[in-house]
C-alpha cells in the first residue's frame, strides 16, 4: 500500500508540472505584448525595461518559464496591475473566505445527497426513488447563479428575511460566527450546495442499490435480519466512494465559485477572478488559477490516499 | 469517474446483436420522461431555427417608453426588459446563441476529444502517454476555472468562449474513448480480426468505431448539460456573448439589476436554460439506461 | 494590520463612552470595486477623490463645500494665500498655513510640499511613486519648477502664463514625508497606515472590502472636525448590490443608486438627494488618423441620433440632456449654432454625405466600461445609445473593460495598443473649471502620455484660444473666451454629448446633517446618525 501511495505521489508531480505550464501559458495566449498584459498602461520606459529583465520576456519562453517557476516556487505570484498589491497578498485572504464557504456548501450537499442517495437506493424503484432521483437530477442541472439569482428574489427581495450580498457588517476581516454574520453565509452556502448534493445522492443511491443487491444482503434481508446490521453494512462499504466523491467536490467548488461568489458579493477567490477578467490583471488571474488548479491537484491526491487507507480494495488508476 | 469509464466499457464490449440498436430505439421510446425531454429539446431546436416566425417581435427594438413591464402586459406576454424589449421574443431568439454556444463545444469535443482517445487506446505505447498525460493536464483542472482561466486571458467573444468550452470538454471525452477503446481491443473478436491480418484501418473501421463511438456519444450527450449552463456562465459573467445579443447568460447578467423591480421577469431567462439542461441530462440518463442491457 | 484595527477599535470605544460625542457610524456603498489608493493621490476618479482624497488629505487650495444652492468655488487649504507675481505671470508664490500637523504629528511646512510635488513628478526622487504619479502627474500639467522659499513660503513657476493653477493644485494631496520615512521609505507600507492632515484619518484599510475612517481631533478648522465617531467605506460596484445594502441595514449611504430602484427606495423612506454638479458623461472620440470621427458629418449625425428624452426615462428623470459640452445656462454655455435635439433624417442625410450607405456601411468600437464614478448606468445606457445610432445606420461594438482599467486606457492614449483599436470611448468628466472642463481634453501639447488629450485631437486655433484663457487673468474676459471655446466644441461636435448626472444618492432615514454641494466632492464633517 505505501508503494501505491508512493506512486501516487511521484505521478501528481508531472500532472503538477502540468498545470504550471498552462498556467504560465496564459499570459501568452492572452491577445498582444505579454509585457504590457502585466503592465498599467501608462507604466514608464524605465519600470517597463526593468519589467522585461526581471521576467525575463526577452529570453525564450522555456527559459522564461524556468524564471516565472523559480520565483513562483518562493511564493511570489507577482504583482496585481490594478492595485500594485502583492497577488499572494490579496489570495491569501480571499482563499479563506472561499474555503469557508466551500466546506460548508459541501458539507451540506454531503449530508443532504447521502439522505436522498440513501432513501432513493434503499427504496429503489418506489415513487421515493424516483421523487429523489428528480431532485438530485434537478441538483446537476440547475445553473446555480440562477438559482442564487431566485433565493436572491424571494429571501431578500420579497421576504426580507437575509441579505442579498456581502460577508457582514465588518467584511470578511472582522468575521465571527454571529447571527449578523452567518445570515449572509446562508443564501450563498445553500446556493452552492446543490451541485455536490445532487452528484453526491446519485452516486450513493448508485452504492447503496449495487450492495443492497448483493446475495449476502438479500439473504439478510429475507430472513428479517433487517436495518441496524444492515445499515452497518452498507455505510462500511458505501463510505469511502462517498467521501471520495465529496473531497472531489469540495475541490470543484472551490474552483468554480466565480459564478456564486459573484452573484453574492462574496468576497473570496471567485470575486477575485471576476475582478481580475475584468481589469484584465493578467498576474493576478494567472495567480489565483494556479493556486486553485494546485489546490485541485493536492485534494485529489489527498481523496486517493485516504479512500486507499480506508478502503485498500479500491485502487484508482 | 472510475465508476463512469466502467460503465461505458461495458456499454462498449456488449456483444451487439443485429436488433441492438432497434431495441435500444424501443426501450428508448418506452421511457417516458426520455420521450418528454426528446419533445422538449426538438421543439427548443424549432425554436432556434425558426424564431424569426416565431418571435412577435422584434428582439433588439427597445423603447423607453415600456422598460421593465412585468409578465402579462398585453401584448407583451413575458413582460420587457430593461431596455423596453420584448422578453418573448429575446428569450426565443436567445435559444440560437444560447444552444449554439452550449452544444458547438461538446460536438467538436466529441470528435477532437474521440480522435485523440481511440488514436491512444488503439495505438497504446509512447503515443498513448504523451496524449493521456496531456489529457491528465487539462483534466486536473476543476471545469469551470479551466473555463475560465481560457476565456478570461482570450478576452470576451463567441469565438473565444467556444473555443475555451471545447478545450474543456476534450480530456474528458478523450479519456472515456481511450479506455472504451482499450477494453474493445482486448475482445476475442477484434483480437482475431488483428490475428487474420485485417489492416488497423479495416479493424477501427468496422470493430473500434462501431463499438466504441456509440458509447461516447452517450457520454457527450451528458456533458451537454454541463456545457450549457457553462457557456452560459461565461455570459453572465460578461465573457462570452456580447450586447445587445439576446442571449440567455447575457440576459440573465443584464438584468439583474431589475430585480427589485421585475424580479421574475429577471428570473425567466435562467428558467430557459434550466429547462434546457434539465431535459439534455433526462434524455442522455434515459439514452443511458436503454443501452445498458446486463445480459 | 490587527494591531491598527485595535487601536483604532479602543479610540473608537473611548470616543463613544462620552455620550455627548456619539454621533455614530456612518457606513457607505461606493461604486469603486477597491478601495482607492490611500497614499495621497488616489485612484478610482473622482469618486477616489472625494472618499479617500479630501478626507485624509489636504491640498493647498480647497473646494468650499459648505453651500448646496450655488456652484462651490475655490477657498485656501493648506496654502493660507497665494497670489501670483505682478510682471512676471509664471510666478506663483503660497503661503503655507502655520502650525498644521499631520496625522503622526510631524508639522507642515512648505519642504514638504515640495518634497510631494517630487513624490508626483520626479522620476529620481527616493519618494517618487509610480502608482501616485499615474493619478497626480495629468492633473498639474501646468507646474514647471518649484521651491520652497522658507518654511512657511512656496514658490511654483508655470510652463506659460496659466490662470487655472489654482484649480490644478486642489487635486494634489500631501502626505506625510515624515510617515513615509518612518516605515522604511516604503508606500506599501504607507498605503495601510497613511499620514496626512485632512479632517479623517484612516484607522484600517482591508483591500476590496472596507476603509474605516475616524476623526482627526486636532484638525487645522475646527469647523470641520468631523461629528462622526467613524466612517466606513465599502465598494459596492454592482448597483444591484449597494441597493441590497442599503434595504438590509448594511449601509447608510450608497452612491448612485440604480434608477429603476429609486421608487422602491423612496417607498422604504431613503432619502434620495440629487444636485447638479458639474459633470458630463459623453462618448470621447478618437481623432487619431483612420478614426471614422473625423469626419464633422459623422460626428454631427451621431449627435443627433441620440435620443435624450428616452435616456431621461431609462434613467427614471434623474439626469439632465445635454445641450452642450457644459450643463444648459452655463456661464460660458455661449450660443452654438448646431443644435442638439433627435433628427434621424438630418442625421442619416450627413451620413450619406460623409459616404457610408448600404455599400459602406458605417461600423466601429467604443470602450465602455459596467460602472465607475460619474459613469452613471453606463451598460444599459450604453446600449440604448448603440441602439439609437443604429436607427440612424450607424453599427456600434462595445469593448466592455473594468473603470480602473478604463481610466488607464484613457490616460494611455488612442493610440496605445491597450485602447485595442477603439475609435471613441465612454467616459464622463469632471467640468469644474477651464482646466478640466476645456483645456485637457483638447490641446494639442496634451496628447498622451504628456497629459489626457485622449483622442489626440490638435487643432491651432483651439490651442490660440486656450492660450487665450491661460493668460487672461481677469474673470469677465475669460468667461468670453470660454464661451467661445463652447461654441467651437459644440458646432464642430467634438464628443458625443449625451447627458449630465445628477449625483444621485441614497442615504438612510438615519443620515442627518448632510449638505450636498454642487461638487464632485463633499464634506462628510457635518454628518450625524440619528440613532
Amino acid at each position: 500500500m505505501l508503494l501505491y501511495i508512493a506512486k501516487r505521489v511521484l505521478y501528481t508531480l508531472p500532472v503538477a508540472l502540468g498545470v504550471s505550464i498552462v498556467c504560465f501559458m496564459l499570459v501568452h495566449i492572452a491577445p498582444g505584448d505579454p509585457l504590457t498584459s502585466v503592465l498599467p498602461p501608462d507604466a514608464s520606459a524605465q519600470l517597463q525595461a526593468e519589467m522585461r529583465r526581471l521576467y525575463g520576456f526577452d529570453r525564450p519562453l522555456p527559459v522564461q518559464y524556468g524564471l516565472w517557476l523559480l520565483k513562483t516556487l518562493q511564493g511570489d505570484l507577482g504583482t496585481s496591475i490594478a492595485t500594485g498589491r502583492a497577488v499572494a497578498v490579496e489570495l491569501w485572504s480571499a482563499m479563506g473566505n472561499t474555503l469557508m464557504l466551500a466546506v460548508l456548501a459541501t458539507a451540506i450537499g454531503f449530508v443532504l445527497g447521502c439522505l436522498f442517495g440513501f432513501v432513493a437506493g434503499y427504496f429503489r424503484d418506489s415513487w421515493i426513488d424516483k421523487l429523489a432521483s428528480f431532485v438530485s437530477i434537478i441538483g446537476v442541472s440547475v445553473p446555480h447563479y440562477w438559482l442564487g439569482m431566485v433565493l436572491v428574489i424571494i429571501f431578500s427581495v420579497q421576504l426580507n428575511w437575509l441579505p442579498a450580498t456581502g460577508a457582514g457588517p465588518g467584511g470578511s476581516a472582522d468575521w465571527v460566527w454571529d447571527w449578523a454574520h452567518i445570515r449572509h453565509l446562508i443564501l450563498p452556502a445553500v446556493t452552492m450546495s446543490v451541485i455536490p448534493m445532487g452528484i453526491v445522492a446519485r452516486t450513493v443511491r448508485a452504492l447503496v442499490a449495487d450492495i443492497l443487491s448483493q446475495e449476502f444482503i438479500v439473504g439478510q434481508r429475507a430472513k428479517g435480519l433487517l436495518d441496524l446490521g444492515v445499515l452497518r453494512h452498507v455505510i462500511k462499504n458505501a463510505a469511502p466512494t462517498a467521501l471520495a466523491v465529496m473531497g472531489l467536490q469540495l475541490g470543484y467548488l472551490l474552483g468554480g465559485s466565480i459564478l456564486i461568489e459573484t452573484v453574492f458579493s462574496w468576497p473570496g477567490t471567485g470575486f477575485l477572478l471576476g475582478q481580475a477578467i475584468f481589469q484584465r490583471d493578467l498576474p493576478l488571474l494567472q495567480g489565483t488559477i494556479l493556486v486553485l488548479a494546485m489546490f485541485f491537484v493536492a485534494l485529489n491526491l489527498i481523496v486517493d490516499v485516504v479512500q486507499t487507507l480506508l478502503d485498500p480494495r479500491v485502487q484508482r488508476s | 469517474m472510475s465508476a463512469t469509464a466502467a460503465t461505458f466499457e461495458r456499454l462498449a464490449t456488449v456483444e451487439r446483436s443485429p436488433g441492438y440498436w432497434s431495441g435500444v430505439i424501443r426501450r428508448l421510446r418506452r421511457d417516458p420522461v426520455a420521450m418528454v425531454a426528446l419533445a422538449i429539446i426538438i421543439g427548443l431546436v424549432l425554436m432556434a431555427l425558426f424564431s424569426p416566425w416565431i418571435a412577435p417581435a422584434d428582439p433588439y427594438r427597445s423603447s423607453m417608453l415600456r422598460r421593465l413591464r412585468p409578465i402579462g402586459t398585453p401584448g407583451f406576454p413575458l413582460g420587457t426588459d430593461e431596455l423596453g424589449r420584448d422578453m418573448l421574443s429575446r428569450l426565443i431568439y436567445g435559444a440560437r446563441l444560447s444552444l449554439l454556444m452550449g452544444v458547438t463545444p461538446v460536438f467538436i469535443a466529441f470528435f477532437v476529444g474521440s480522435f485523440l482517445g481511440i488514436t491512444a487506446g488503439y495505438v497504446g505505447g509512447k503515443v498513448n502517454t504523451v496524449v493521456m498525460r496531456t489529457v491528465d493536464v487539462f483534466f486536473a483542472f476543476p471545469s469551470v476555472l479551466l473555463a475560465i482561466a481560457l476565456s478570461g486571458a482570450l478576452g470576451a467573444g463567441i469565438f473565444n468562449g467556444l473555443l475555451s468550452l471545447s478545450i474543456v470538454f476534450i480530456p474528458p471525452i478523450a479519456r472515456i474513448a481511450e479506455s472504451v477503446t482499450t477494453a474493445v481491443r482486448k475482445i476475442d473478436y477484434v483480437e482475431a480480426a488483428r490475428a487474420s491480418g485485417a489492416s488497423s484501418m479495416t479493424i477501427i473501421r468496422v470493430h473500434v468505431l462501431g463499438n466504441v463511438l456509440g458509447p461516447i456519444f452517450v457520454y457527450a450527450t451528458g456533458l451537454i448539460s454541463v456545457s450549457l449552463i457553462l457557456a452560459s456562465g461565461l455570459s453572465f459573467l460578461g465573457l462570452g456573448v456580447k450586447p445587445p445579443e439576446p442571449e440567455w447568460g447575457l440576459m440573465l447578467n443584464t438584468l439583474r439589476n431589475a430585480i427589485y423591480v421585475q424580479p421574475w421577469v429577471a428570473a425567466l431567462p435562467g428558467l430557459m436554460i434550466f429547462i434546457t439542461s434539465i431535459s439534455f441530462n433526462l434524455l442522455s440518463d434515459g439514452l443511458r439506461s436503454a443501452m445498458d442491457i446486463k445480459a | 494590520m490587527k494591531h491598527v484595527r485595535m487601536a483604532a477599535a479602543m479610540a473608537a470605544a473611548l470616543v463613544s463612552a462620552s455620550p455627548a460625542l456619539a454621533q455614530g457610524t456612518l457606513r457607505i456603498g461606493m461604486t469603486a470595486s477597491d478601495i482607492p489608493l490611500t497614499t495621497g493621490q488616489p485612484d478610482q476618479g473622482g469618486e477616489g477623490q472625494r472618499f479617500m482624497g479630501l478626507t485624509v488629505y489636504d491640498a493647498l487650495v480647497h473646494w468650499d463645500l459648505t453651500r448646496a444652492d450655488k456652484p462651490s468655488t475655490l477657498i485656501p487649504g493648506l496654502a493660507a494665500s497665494w497670489s501670483v507675481d505682478a510682471t512676471d505671470k509664471t510666478k506663483w508664490t503660497f503661503k503655507i498655513r502655520e502650525g498644521v500637523k499631520f496625522h503622526d504629528g510631524s508639522t507642515l511646512t512648505a519642504s514638504a510640499v515640495v518634497w510631494n510635488l517630487d513624490k508626483l513628478l520626479k522620476q529620481d526622487a527616493p519618494q517618487f511613486d509610480q502608482r501616485q504619479a499615474s493619478q497626480g502627474r495629468s492633473r498639474i500639467p501646468a507646474i514647471a519648477t518649484y521651491r520652497a522659499v522658507d518654511d512657511l513660503t512656496l514658490e511654483i513657476i508655470t510652463r506659460a502664463p496659466d490662470a487655472t493653477l489654482p484649480y490644478q493644485l486642489a487635486w494634489i494631496g500631501i502626505s506625510s514625508p515624515a510617515q513615509w520615512e518612518k516605515l522604511g521609505k516604503n508606500w506599501q507600507e504607507f498605503a495601510k497606515t497613511p499620514s496626512g492632515t485632512g479632517p479623517w484619518k484612516l484607522a484600517a484599510v482591508t483591500p476590496r472590502e472596507r476603509a474605516e475612517l475616524v476623526p482627526n481631533k486636532d484638525y487645522w478648522d475646527k469647523p470641520r472636525i468631523p461629528k462622526l465617531d467613524k466612517m466606513i467605506l465599502i465598494p459596492l460596484p454592482e448597483p444591484n448590490a449597494r441597493v441590497a445594502a442599503l434595504r438590509s441595514g448594511q449601509v447608510d449611504w450608497i452612491e448612485a443608486p440604480a434608477p429603476d430602484a429609486v421608487a422602491s427606495l423612496k417607498a422604504a423612506n431613503m432619502q434620495i438627494i440629487t444636485n447638479a454638479y458639474p459633470h458630463n458623461w459623453t462618448w470621447h472620440f478618437s481623432r487619431a488618423e483612420g478614426s471614422v470621427w473625423n469626419d464633422v458629418r459623422v460626428r454631427q449625425a451621431a449627435n443627433l441620433a441620440v435620443d435624450r428624452e428616452g435616456l431621461k426615462e431609462l434613467l427614471g428623470g434623474l439626469m439632465i440632456p445635454a445641450e452642450g459640452f457644459m450643463p444648459p445656462g452655463h456661464q460660458w454655455f455661449g450660443n452654438p449654432k448646431f443644435k442638439l435635439k433627435r433628427d434621424l433624417a438630418q442625421a442619416k442625410k450627413l451620413l450619406a454625405e460623409a459616404g457610408y450607405g448600404p455599400s459602406k456601411p458605417f461600423q466601429t468600437k467604443i470602450l465602455i466600461s459596467p460602472s465607475g464614478s460619474g459613469q452613471m448606468q453606463p451598460l444599459p445606457m450604453n446600449e440604448f445609445i448603440q441602439q439609437n445610432l443604429a436607427e440612424a445606420g450607424m453599427k456600434i461594438d462595445f469593448e466592455v473593460v473594468e473603470w480602473n482599467t478604463l481610466i488607464n486606457i484613457w490616460r494611455a492614449g488612442a493610440k496605445h495598443e491597450s485602447s485595442r483599436g477603439a475609435t471613441g470611448m465612454n467616459y464622463s468628466y469632471f467640468i469644474q473649471d477651464p482646466f478640466t472642463g476645456f483645456i485637457r481634453h483638447l490641446q494639442c501639447n496634451l496628447q498622451p502620455p504628456a497629459g489626457t488629450n485622449w483622442g489626440h485631437y490638435c487643432d491651432p486655433e483651439m490651442d490660440k484660444m486656450f492660450d487665450e484663457v491661460r493668460n487672461t487673468f481677469d474673470a469677465e474676459a475669460q468667461t468670453k473666451v470660454l464661451q467661445r471655446v463652447h461654441e467651437k466644441y459644440v458646432d464642430e461636435a467634438l464628443f458625443l454629448m449625451v447627458t449630465h448626472d445628477v449625483n444621485a444618492r441614497a442615504l438612510s432615514p438615519k443620515v442627518k446633517g448632510f449638505v450636498q454641494a454642487q461638487n464632485w466632492f463633499q464634506d462628510f464633517g457635518t454628518i450625524t446618525m440619528a440613532p
